[in-house]
């Protein structure tokens, strides 16, 4: 297939698809699907197919469009009007009066891009501040469909790298947008892959991290369910760039309405002639198979990661070696998140130079956060790196639900830390949050008002990495078990401050002496708590020394 | 044979050669590094984390169990960090489960003790995770009391790997780990268990134990399974 071929086939089929005078999305993603978006969906199709305008009406089920907070979502092209809290008794009324009466429906409509008179606040803050390149067709296309992936310019990075571009010159691309692991950890992508190329072998493999574990983290699995496509591209030009033949996707069990639109993506990339033993036309094979988790946190880790997918218990070996050197049953293999493979083929097409254009020098593009807590408008976003904290929470979120004080924010999950409010025009990018304890992470983002208590909010997270812990190594396994005690101690009134010194001594061995990244990170959100919030630890503390008095 | 190299451990300049892990060297040069999870022969898997060292220019501390030793390496085995470290695992591994001396067949005998004094461990600053657990014996010779097993996972590999049974492995996650046999049966009733015994002779403590045994004089027999390891490498 050459460049021509698939840009006529895209041409054939936006022709196609301009027989249809409205498309009308309807979000079917997992944020959604709660709200009863699957029964509104049928019900919009059953009303087209009731006022016979299945010519004229494309009902489509999409990925998420962001505003998870007012789901069930609904979107109608070309007017892109988007209604909000869609239900299934009044769906009907967005074919009737909008398509049939060509009047939006205004007590249902979020906002629209017809000027006048319904713009809302909602499109001058929620979209304004945000940049698409990963969810760029998220809410957009059908998931289930590669002709609309194909139609939105899918795949032609894909022909761009097979057909005139080395695999050196796919890494040098790569390198120059200075694109950083969007697993959380920020190692140069580039720097990745050139690894993984310069180590010779009989067989390599490149595997994509959806594991995605951290509690109120959405991001890969939105991705995955909006745009499969996109991810299995970025993973088959990784391949191509670092001699890989086989690929892995290790997704959690617990995503089954992302796991069925992959599958399908597969196999729709593999009759298309995107994967499989000749890729387009060329010699390049490369083939991808999903592998499916059992509920472990700790296989976001990549030996651990590995260790599943030979099918072996989950956990983690020291490193080195590294995968990079030895993976998958010993062999040089690239693991990357799913945001990572994600963002791959815009760099290819529009350039490394394009990538750096957004974001800050050491961070650039975008990032893609889970924005989850107390604020107004909870849902997916994208933003460009080095937009301050408080754009996001105020701008893009909506402010502080009932307009209560901020408190904190909490990013990186489990592993990462608590940002107090001194700090809300700090950049977000990866140097200035491990500045303030924390890390970027997957990108999750919780929002944390006055009434929470940092303490107990300290031993969640701990609760939960003493729960994931694989039990191989002492420091983690007995660690956050004795920390959690301590907390609990500390959060029911009964610490003393001699308490609190062994939780920061225990909190120091833990990070140190643990063998992978989750004992490592796993006393982060009790640093940072410790850091921005030891008056909450002290006041329950003083609580326990009113009532128990010195003897003497 | 590959040319020997000199690297740097605790300010002595040694020589060693391509493929040789640091505890190796370390051994051989009467650098004394406590272990736990390694056993002589076993393929190492760097859980206990006692042998931690510190290797310049890498952030992060790394057990000598698996590091191999490369040019220019320059090592350091006792700094004040990693002794502190040693006898803060030390302390974890008496506070996690119930490890009392007195009433152990393994008294005088074992592993965890002779790490204790080595590292100066004499009361435990943390709180005890009590966990009662269970006791199995319902196998003919054998007993394995989980209550003082420290989850070196050395009956693991040695039935994996020298026995080549797989008897053992390992259920659950954080400090509820426990070995088990077979699909989590009782020992008794294990289909793949040969009572070979290896899984005793190799146990560090006193979680596993043969029925002939009693307090305080039990025997372990390490050095016949190194021996045997060794004898197999040779041969193969």
């Amino acid at each position: 297939m050459s460049r021509e071929d698939l840009k006529q086939m895209a041409q054939r089929i936006q022709d196609d698809k301009k027989k249809y005078a409205y498309t009308i999305f309807a979000c079917n993603a997992s944020g959604c699907i709660p709200s009863g978006s699957e029964a509104v969906f049928e019900a919009l199709k059953n009303c087209v197919k009731d006022r016979k305008l299945e010519d004229q009406v494309r009902v489509v089920s999409c990925g998420c469009m962001g505003i998870c907070a007012q789901g069930p979502i609904v979107r109608v092209d070309p007017d892109q009007s988007i209604y909000q809290k869609v239900t299934v008794e009044n769906a009907h009324r967005i074919i009737d009066e909008h398509i049939i009466g060509k009047t939006p429906v205004k007590d249902m409509l979020l906002f629209s891009h017809e000027k006048e008179p319904l713009i809302n606040s909602f499109e001058e803050t929620f979209f304004k501040k945000q940049k698409r390149v990963v969810l760029r067709n998220c809410g957009r296309i059908d998931p289930q469909s590669i002709d609309d992936y194909i139609a939105e310019g899918g795949y032609q990075a894909l022909e761009k790298v097979l057909k005139r571009m080395g695999p050196e010159e796919v890494i040098a691309e790569v390198k120059h947008s200075r694109l950083r692991g969007r697993g959380g950890a920020g190692y140069p992508t580039g720097l990745k892959w050139e690894v993984v190329y310069k180590y010779v072998s009989d067989k390599k493999f490149v595997v994509c991290n959806a594991d995605e574990g951290d509690p109120g983290a959405f991001m890969d699995r939105s991705v995955i369910e909006g745009d499969p496509h996109r991810v299995l591209e970025g993973m088959i030009i990784a391949a191509y760039a670092v001699g890989a033949q086989k690929g892995y996707v290790y997704i959690r069990g617990e995503y089954a309405t992302a796991i069925k639109p992959l599958e399908t993506a597969i196999k729709q990339a593999k009759k298309n002639g995107f994967l499989g033993e000749t890729i387009m036309g060329t010699t390049f094979k490369f083939d991808i198979e999903i592998r499916i988790g059992a509920g472990a946190f700790v296989c976001g880790e990549q030996t651990a990661l590995i260790a599943s997918i030979e099918g072996r218990r989950g956990t983690p070996r020291p490193r080195p070696p590294y995968p990079a050197e030895k993976g998958l049953w010993g062999y040089p293999t690239l693991i990357n998140n799913v945001e990572t493979f994600a963002n791959i083929s815009a760099i290819i097409v529009h350039g490394g130079e394009w990538f750096c254009e957004t974001g800050t020098t050491k961070s650039t593009g975008t990032k893609v956060f889970s924005l989850a807590g107390k604020v107004k408008n909870t849902g997916l976003i994208e933003v460009p790196m080095g937009i301050s904290l408080r754009e996001i929470v105020y701008d893009i979120g909506g402010g502080i639900l009932d307009d209560r004080e901020f408190k904190a924010a909490q990013t990186g999950g489990p592993s990462g830390g608590c940002i107090s409010k001194e700090y809300l025009d700090r950049p977000v990018d990866y140097e200035s949050l491990v500045e303030l304890g924390s890390i970027m992470g997957s990108g999750g983002l919780i929002v944390m008002d006055d009434t929470s208590d940092m303490v107990d909010v300290a031993r969640f997270f701990m609760e939960f990495c003493m729960d994931e812990s694989c039990g191989k190594c002492v420091p983690c396994r007995v660690g956050t078990k004795q920390m959690f005690d301590l907390l609990n101690k500390i959060y029911i009134g009964r610490g003393t401050m001699a308490d609190l010194k062994v939780l920061e001594e225990l909190a120091i061995f833990v990070k140190e002496a643990s063998l992978c990244g989750l004992g490592m990170s796993a006393p982060n959100p009790l640093l940072s708590s410790l850091r921005f919030f030891k008056e909450d630890f002290l006041q329950h503390i003083q609580r326990n020394e009113k009532v128990v008095k010195p003897l003497i | 044979m590959k040319p020997p190299f000199p690297i740097e451990i605790d300010g002595k300049v040694i020589q060693v050669t391509e493929g040789q892990t640091v505890l190796e060297v370390c051994q051989a040069n009467g650098i004394d590094i406590p272990v736990m999870c390694h056993f002589e022969g076993l393929p190492d898997v760097g859980a206990c984390r006692l042998c931690l060292v510190e290797l310049k220019g890498v952030p992060k501390l790394l057990p000598a169990c698996t590091l191999r030793v490369a040019p220019n390496q320059v090592i350091n085995t006792q700094t004040e960090k990693i002794k502190k470290y040693r006898k803060m695992i030390v302390e974890a591994l008496f506070c996690e489960r119930d490890h009392v001396c007195a009433i152990c067949v393994a008294n005088g005998n074992c592993e965890l003790q002779d790490l204790a004094k080595k590292v100066g461990v004499d009361h435990m600053r943390f709180p005890d995770i009590l966990q009662p657990l269970e006791l199995d014996a319902s196998h003919p010779y054998f007993v394995i009391d989980h209550n003082r097993c420290i989850m070196c996972t050395r009956c693991v590999r040695v039935c994996a790997e020298v026995e080549g049974a797989h008897n053992f492995d390992i259920k659950n996650r954080s400090y509820k780990v426990r070995i088990i046999s077979d699909f989590n049966q009782p020992w008794g009733e294990s289909k793949t268990c040969t009572s070979c015994g290896k899984c005793v002779a190799v146990c560090p403590v006193g979680a596993l134990w043969s029925k002939s045994s009693y307090q305080g004089k039990i025997e372990k027999k390490k050095e016949a399974i190194c021996d045997l390891i060794r004898k197999r490498k040779v041969n193969v």
